[in-house]
């Protein structure tokens, strides 16, 4: 089993924050799902007899292309990637791209989970960040989606957007969960380098909420959707029981995973290895280089096993649940807990590790709040010293 | 054979920063043939690539040229170049003292600085006949006529007929050459007598060993003459005498009036002191060549490497930096903060920045600084006297009797504009004004006597800043007088941190103390407790800020199964903590220990 990831790298207009892989709309669409077919045949040559249990279109934003399209290049990778029966196939969009009739094409073709870009319900913020939409043309999107049968519906949220306040984004959470969705992605914004907000900032022309108040959004966001029935299960997941998303979940369990599209990302054991690779993000040498039988690769590397056990935990600890020690045996044929013991007792000290479970390596609040300085206590572990 | 000593020139060019020296060098270089105009290596007095970005020489050295006279003689020129910063006085006054002249080089578009004025004066002080050159005058904004009037006024020599040239597109330099000729005495000495050779200069060449500079008054020297320094009475085989014109060249001999490089078994160059005379060590000379002095160092500042691990490179890279200049000091020391490391001492400001900017750049070092002390004199209650260099190893208050600090004579030459606050920046500073002259219409001198503990923080910055970069600043040490001191400790979560303490005047330490606190609050980076940043004066506490606990750390994102950039922004991070210290619990970044500094005074 696997799951299998398809990179849309089309938008309207790309977004003030956004440092993705996408570019405007352009002729090169109707190639470009051409493509995504020969680079199925490819990779299934390379890869025989792999069935898939999640799907994930993601973008840019996969719904400006046509929904026939989507669906004719969804069911070519599931006559060479056989979907399990109750695989989850989630495909994101953006308000405005996508029609009653095209959400109701991509239902019907399969998709069963619609994952829709909101990001703030305050049409004046929208703007200032570069969406293309209004909090109105979401609602529609949103009620269009759950007529044509999506039973599992994400929405995006963000905060520390520029001049948001606490009291904006919790009137955002308020009329999101109003409208019940099963699930939200609530992302701090992160500011990132090239892009035009981060440009805007840096001359003064815009400016961000800080830290602490950034700090303050996340928490109180946190306390709201828990309030409303929704469990966080990653750093900036939450979920109704049950509804947690799968194909996510595969990238925080580290298991395999394989990226379709320019600058997709690939997790792949072949034999004895284990390799990330990932796709050019030039899209002319995507579509020239698929056409000559040949995917373009940005890059490759092997993952050795200790680079694979930290990853384990790298990700795993993104999760509330943690690492799955059993799981880690399984695979590791060692325990987390021997392993990282220095890193554990570290953290342990720290008071940033709930440990009501033994079975699981898990931090709590505080300990998610500081992932990052956990991790480097893991990052410092020899493992040749356990090979002793 | 020795030269005829009616043909020889000796002498060296005084200017500002950026006024030409260099160029005008290159092109009277060219002119002489001593160079090719194509193998011309921009501006080649200045070897060392941070000079040549700076503008500014470090290290004197000297060049030979032959000039054809129109009277139908060629000379011999030997031009000795100077250090033109206020740090290297006493190698500008011994350099010149190898000199019978000065070409004076002044900006047509600025006019005489305070730099300038001092070298003129230590040029007439060595009874130097100075000739006033007027440069840049192929620039618009060239006021020749002013600058003559100035030379006039300030220097009180005549300029009237000064050659008004452009040093970069070689205008008029020729008629500077012939004035050398003219103006600049020809040497005096007698080949004869006993050997005094005054030594101006001194580096280290990989392959020649310790290598000295000499201007030789009396006598002569060649391969072979057996020579003792007048000042340690060691003696020394010379191995090879030469010049450089414009690179290594032997010659037979050098003798009265002559100008070059010794080589000798000389190991180091710290056995060789610039203001020295060498003379044979069989037929001495009874007297040496007046105005040496031993040079001590003026400013002091912990070195560490960045990252522990290379203690053993620092110390390498200081020995061989130390080869070729024997006015850096430097020995072991250990910070609580910093672990090993070196007291370094520097002739002053600039040098210290100087030594610390070629460690970084050419031995690849990552360093560490702490704040510059000054040297105190430290009386005890028992009435002994202590020297020093490095706050920590100041004793308790209780025991001082009382203590005394370092003070400058400062000359600041400034257009008049600028005055109010340039008396506002040297009164914050402690200064004690004498008196102001105007030099001319619209520009003053002001003399100050300053705390050399005070200027060497930031007051050249402030003072460039406070006039538009117009103001110049010299200085020069005046000795010592009694001061009300106090040592300002800094506590990170409870835990003094040694590489943070500064000696300051107690008037100044609230305010230090607040100002420090408040900028330490911004570069050491929240962590995940909350840290009390303390400044205290022995157990008093004066000052309190907190670095709030981090309240996120963690990456929101998930980057579409990117987990290479994930694992790059963790790299990242490690990173950034490698470079940190540990100060008790508390992460302090290395360059907190040098921002402590830039606190506007």
């Amino acid at each position: 089993m696997t799951a299998l990831y398809f990179h849309i790298p089309y938008c309207v207009q790309k977004c003030r924050y956004c440092d993705f892989c996408s570019v405007p709309v352009n002729d090169s669409i109707g190639r470009y799902c051409d493509a995504l077919k020969t680079e199925l045949q490819l990779r299934r040559n390379q890869y025989p007899g792999l069935s898939a249990d999640t799907v994930f279109w993601g973008g840019g934003t996969p719904t400006v292309l046509p929904a026939d399209a989507l669906a004719g290049v969804l069911a070519y990778a599931d006559r060479l990637f056989p979907f399990a029966t109750d695989a989850e196939i989630s495909i994101e969009c953006n308000p405005k791209t996508a029609s009653f009739d095209a959400l109701k094409t991509l239902r019907t073709a399969g998709f069963n989970r619609l994952s829709i870009g909101l990001q703030s319900a305050d049409n004046a913020l929208l703007q200032r960040i570069g969406r293309v939409h209004s909090f109105e043309d979401f609602v529609h999107t949103y009620e269009w989606a759950r007529r044509a049968g999506f039973s599992n519906i994400n929405v995006d949220v963000m905060h520390g957007l520029p001049g948001q306040t606490q009291e904006d984004y919790l009137k955002t959470l308020e009329t999101v969960c109003d409208l019940a969705p099963e699930h939200v992605s609530a992302y701090a914004l992160i500011l990132e380098e090239g892009t035009p907000l981060h440009a805007d900032v840096m001359r003064g022309a815009e400016t961000l909420p800080d830290e602490d108040a950034v700090a303050d959004m996340q928490d109180a966001g946190m306390a709201f959707l828990h309030a409303h029935g929704y469990r966080r299960y990653e750093i900036s997941n939450f979920a109704k029981p049950g509804y947690a998303c799968r194909h996510n979940l595969t990238y925080w369990n580290n298991e395999p995973y394989l990226g379709f599209g320019v600058a997709a990302h690939s997790s792949m054991p072949e034999g004895r290895n284990w390799y990330r690779f990932s796709v050019t993000d030039r899209i002319p040498a995507y579509l020239k280089g698929v056409a000559r039988g040949r995917v373009p690769e940005a890059d490759r590397i092997l993952i050795n096993t200790f680079e694979q056990m930290f990853e384990t935990v790298m990700l795993g600890l993104r999760k509330t649940e943690g690492v799955d020690d059993t799981a880690f045996q399984t695979r590791f044929g060692c325990s987390v807990f021997e392993t990282y013991s220095e890193a554990i007792e570290a953290n342990r000290r720290r008071g940033l590790l709930d440990e009501s479970d033994p079975k699981f390596l898990r931090l709590n609040a505080r300990g998610l709040d500081l992932l990052n300085s956990v991790l480097l206590d893991f990052r410092e572990t020899n493992y040749w010293e356990l090979l002793r | 054979m020795a030269q005829d000593l009616t043909l020889i020139r000796n002498f060296s060019i005084i200017a500002h920063i950026d006024h030409g020296k260099s160029t005008l060098a290159d092109r009277m270089m060219e002119l002489t043939d001593t160079v090719a105009k194509r193998d011309m290596e921009e501006q080649l007095l200045d070897s060392m690539d941070i000079e040549r970005e700076r503008g500014i020489t470090i290290k004197a050295s000297a060049v030979r040229m032959f000039y054809h006279h129109t009277d139908g003689k060629t000379y011999m020129f030997n031009l000795i170049d100077t250090p033109g910063h206020v740090d290297f006085n006493y190698e500008v006054s011994r350099a010149l003292a190898a000199c019978e002249g000065a070409v004076l080089v002044v900006d047509a578009t600025q006019g005489i600085e305070a730099q300038t004025l001092a070298n003129v004066y230590l040029a007439v002080d060595n009874g130097l006949e100075v000739l006033p050159v007027i440069n840049k005058v192929d620039l618009p904004s060239a006021e020749p006529e002013r600058v003559v009037h100035e030379i006039e006024d300030i220097i009180g020599i005549p300029a009237d007929d000064a050659p008004c040239i452009s040093a970069k597109t070689g205008l008029n330099v020729e008629e500077v050459l012939a004035k050398i000729v003219d103006v600049v005495p020809a040497p005096k000495g007698s080949v004869e007598a006993p050997l005094k050779a005054l030594i101006f200069d001194c580096l280290y060449d990989n392959y020649k060993g310790a290598l000295s500079y000499v201007r030789v008054f009396d006598g002569e020297v060649r391969a072979g003459t057996k020579i003792r320094s007048m000042a340690t009475g060691n003696t020394f085989d010379v191995t090879e005498v030469g010049v450089f014109a414009p690179t290594w060249k032997t010659v037979d001999s050098l003798s009265a009036g002559e100008v070059g490089y010794i080589a000798a078994s000389i190991k180091s160059v710290a056995e060789t002191k610039v203001g020295d005379t060498f003379t044979t060590a069989d037929n001495p000379a009874s007297e040496p060549l007046p105005g040496y002095k031993h040079v001590n160092p003026m400013v002091y500042c912990g070195i560490y490497p960045a990252d522990g691990a290379h203690y053993n490179d620092l110390k390498d890279a200081l020995d061989k930096l130390q080869l070729n200049d024997a006015s850096l000091v430097y020995e072991h020391e250990t910070s609580v903060a910093l672990g090993y490391g070196f007291r370094c001492g520097f002739l002053g400001l600039l040098h210290m920045e100087i030594i610390t900017e070629r460690l970084e750049r050419e031995f690849d070092l990552d360093l560490v600084t702490t704040a510059p002390s000054v040297v105190y004199h430290v009386y005890g209650l028992d009435g002994q006297k202590m020297v020093i260099d490095n706050p920590t190893n100041l004793p308790p208050a209780a025991e001082i009797e009382h203590m005394e600090e370092p003070m400058v004579k400062a000359t600041i030459m400034t257009p008049s504009a600028y005055v109010g606050t340039i008396m506002e920046l040297c009164q914050n500073n402690r200064g004690v004004f004498h008196d102001m002259n105007y030099i001319e219409e619209g520009r003053v001198n002001l003399h100050y006597t300053l705390p050399l503990n005070e200027i060497i923080y930031d007051f050249f910055d402030s003072l460039k800043s406070r006039s538009r970069g117009y103001a110049s600043f010299d200085y020069e040490i005046c000795g010592y007088e009694k001061s009300d001191l106090v040592r300002l400790d800094f506590l990170l979560n409870g835990e003094m941190c040694d590489a943070l303490s500064t000696i300051v005047h107690k008037d100044r330490a609230y305010a230090k103390g607040r100002a420090v606190a408040e900028k330490l609050k911004d570069v050491i980076p929240r962590q995940q407790f909350e840290i009390p940043i303390q400044a205290a004066i022995g157990s008093k506490i004066i000052a309190r800020e907190t670095v709030k606990a981090v309240r996120k750390d963690v990456l929101a994102k998930c980057y579409g199964g990117d987990i290479s950039r994930k694992k790059k922004l963790l790299e990242k991070q490690k990173e950034g903590k490698k470079r940190m210290r540990q100060v008790g619990s508390v992460s302090v970044p290395s360059d907190a220990f040098m921002s402590v500094l830039r606190i506007n005074g």
